[in-house]
């Protein structure tokens, strides 16, 4: 199988991609590299939901940012260190964006990224939402929402209790703080002074059907972290260098909400509902991955 | 039963330090003993069952052997998204204990009856489902249970079970436990209603039949070999403090059928629920049908 447009698509993948050590910790190696593998990841990402036909182009380009953070040193993880318990655990709670994670995974050689050009195939490794079965760096099956969080709060608490270092990473979407399930570990998180936990919160503005505000209103969103005890930055959540500040040390239980844009870096499908479900088609990914390739 | 449950879960957390025990905040003046001699494997998750049990799935999936305590429907169907995402599909050997099987907490009301739990939990991959008869197989399914490493459902009485083996049994993933062994039909109980099996199986005797009466304490791993043996004994009465719909009757119903095994057999649960109804564990017992008198007259049929 290939794609559509190989002039566009096979062009940037292998010869412009740097092997970045995952010991970087100075904030702007860290914004350097994350800079680099978001720009591999998003032109992945419009590939694989146009030639999958699949859904959620639009919430995979709002978080791409952060997990490119994450994934160029600011999280100890990388595909040697997977069976090490003291190792950070990075955890996407909004399972539907699973074309952003995978690429990350695929561009930091956890596997093939001969794995992303059949996703959502029959029989196929990758699907539609995140599985942890079967597909190495994944830490948690994800899909429905507001289960990310307290499954890492657990194992956060459990290396508080028995000593092992280690940090947690959560990623969610904004939406999904609409669930019980944030608020229940929000309280806990504080109780048990889980210093070892962060969220990200890829705070987009939109959810399913309509803006956040507008569906069940989050704010004042970071008064009510604030309430409940976390240590809260808000911040541009496409801004890598602020991005990296934020995540790269910790002292309480800590919230990043990441103002993001719903589609970042295609402008047809900035900040627009539509592109929650719709594919791009032919047309639509050509131009996309121009606009990409310009950025 | 419940007490019995925390002495030996005291015993096997003692021995190893990976056992954790987290409530959903019930247990009053069941759980403190094990709060005071294991302080740092004893959490209380507050009011919060969603996200207790996902926490203790991610808990599992560093090697902890946790086992989560609430009543009836609140460690399960209030939570059932996060055990079958958090806990089955992860495969993490979270162990869910809930207490108050049937209608335990009769008087309490429906929202304390745990009726569906049994039908729910082994509708779920890879979840072992087992309840014990009497305090005695409470120790040895609870030993079991920390070494076993699955997802797993215990569901328990309250308080006040009378032992209905004789000794300690020994048990086995998969089998029958024999209380009775009888020539003539089989009586397959599971949990604490198995009082009324054994009464009804005395009563047929004095008629001059010879009825065995079985504990069921694993349900969703029973084997079709143990039913084949009773099936070819003569006619098998079940009877569950449990829905008709998707408990012990329905999962050895649908053994017989799977594996093309030829059977006289009835099932005796709860067929229709009444939600109006109120009183204690005994009186919602016999206007539900859960008597010995029903057992006798179905085998009369």
């Amino acid at each position: 199988m290939r794609y559509l447009r190989p002039d566009l698509i096979d062009l940037p993948r292998n010869n412009k991609k740097k092997r970045v050590k995952r010991t970087l910790k100075n904030q702007s190696e860290i914004a350097q590299a994350a800079t680099e593998l978001a720009f591999q990841a998003r032109q992945e990402i419009l590939k694989m939901t146009s030639k999958a036909k699949a859904s959620h182009v639009g919430s995979a380009l709002s978080v791409i940012d952060i997990l490119s953070v994450i994934y160029s040193g600011v999280a100890n993880i990388d595909p040697r260190n997977m069976e090490k318990n003291d190792r950070d655990i990075v955890i996407l709670s909004k399972g539907h964006a699973a074309s952003a994670i995978y690429s990350i995974l695929a561009l930091k050689d956890f596997f093939s990224l001969q794995w992303l050009e059949d996703y959502c195939g029959n029989g196929a490794p990758l699907g539609g939402h995140v599985t942890s079965k079967g597909v190495p760096g994944v830490e948690l099956s994800t899909g429905s929402l507001g289960h990310g969080l307290p499954y890492g709060l657990g194992i956060a608490l459990s290396r508080k209790k028995s000593e092992i270092p280690g940090r947690v990473f959560v990623v969610m979407s904004d939406g999904e703080c609409d669930e019980g399930t944030t608020w229940e570990s929000a309280l806990l998180a504080n109780h048990h002074e889980l210093d070892n936990l962060t969220v990200v919160i890829d705070r987009n503005g939109i959810q399913s059907l309509k803006e956040t505000e507008l569906t069940l209103r989050l704010e004042p969103f970071a008064q009510k972290w604030k309430s409940f005890g976390w240590d809260v930055h808000e911040i541009d959540g496409h801004d890598y260098q602020e991005l990296a500040r934020c995540l790269i040390q910790q002292s309480k239980p800590t919230v990043v909400i990441a103002k993001t844009t719903k589609g970042k870096g295609v402008s047809f499908m900035e900040n627009s509902v539509l592109w929650h479900y719709r594919p791009p088609n032919d047309e639509e990914l050509s131009r996309a991955l121009t606009e990409v390739l310009d950025s | 039963m419940r007490d019995t449950f925390v002495e030996t879960l005291i015993t096997e957390a003692q021995r190893d330090p990976s056992v954790v025990l987290i409530t959903g905040d019930l247990g009053f003046g069941v759980l403190e003993k094990f709060e005071n001699a294991l302080p740092n494997q004893y959490i209380n998750a507050g009011v919060a069952e969603q996200a207790m049990l996902g926490l203790a799935a991610g808990m599992a999936s560093t090697g902890k052997r946790v086992f989560v305590y609430s009543i009836g429907n609140f460690p399960t169907v209030r939570a059932l998204e996060q055990i079958r995402n958090d806990v089955c599909y992860m495969n993490n050997p979270v162990v869910i204990v809930s207490v108050g099987a049937g209608y335990s907490y009769g008087s309490q009301g429906y929202t304390h009856h745990a009726l569906e739990d049994i039908a729910v939990m082994r509708a779920l991959p890879g979840m072992d489902v087992l309840t014990p008869a009497d305090p005695f197989e409470t120790v040895e399914l609870t030993k079991y249970l920390v070494s076993s490493r699955k997802p797993s459902y215990l569901r328990l009485g309250r308080s006040g079970e009378k032992q209905l083996n004789s000794a300690p049994p020994t048990l086995k993933s998969g089998e029958l436990n024999a209380l009775l062994k009888g020539n003539d039909g089989s009586i397959l109980f599971t949990g604490a209603i198995g009082a009324l099996a054994m009464q009804a199986s005395e009563n047929l005797k004095s008629r001059g039949k010879s009825i065995g009466v079985y504990s069921v304490p694993f349900i969703s791993s029973l084997s079709a070999d143990a039913l084949r043996e009773i099936a070819s004994l003569g006619p098998i009465v079940t009877i569950e403090e449990h829905s008709t719909r998707g408990g012990l009757g329905s999962a050895v119903l649908e053994l017989l059928s799977i594996n093309g095994i030829k059977a006289d057999i009835r099932i005796l649960g709860v067929s229709q629920h009444n939600l109006a109804e109120i009183g204690d564990q005994a009186f919602l017992r016999a206007s539900n049908g859960l008597t010995v008198e029903k057992i006798l007259s179905t085998f009369a049929l």
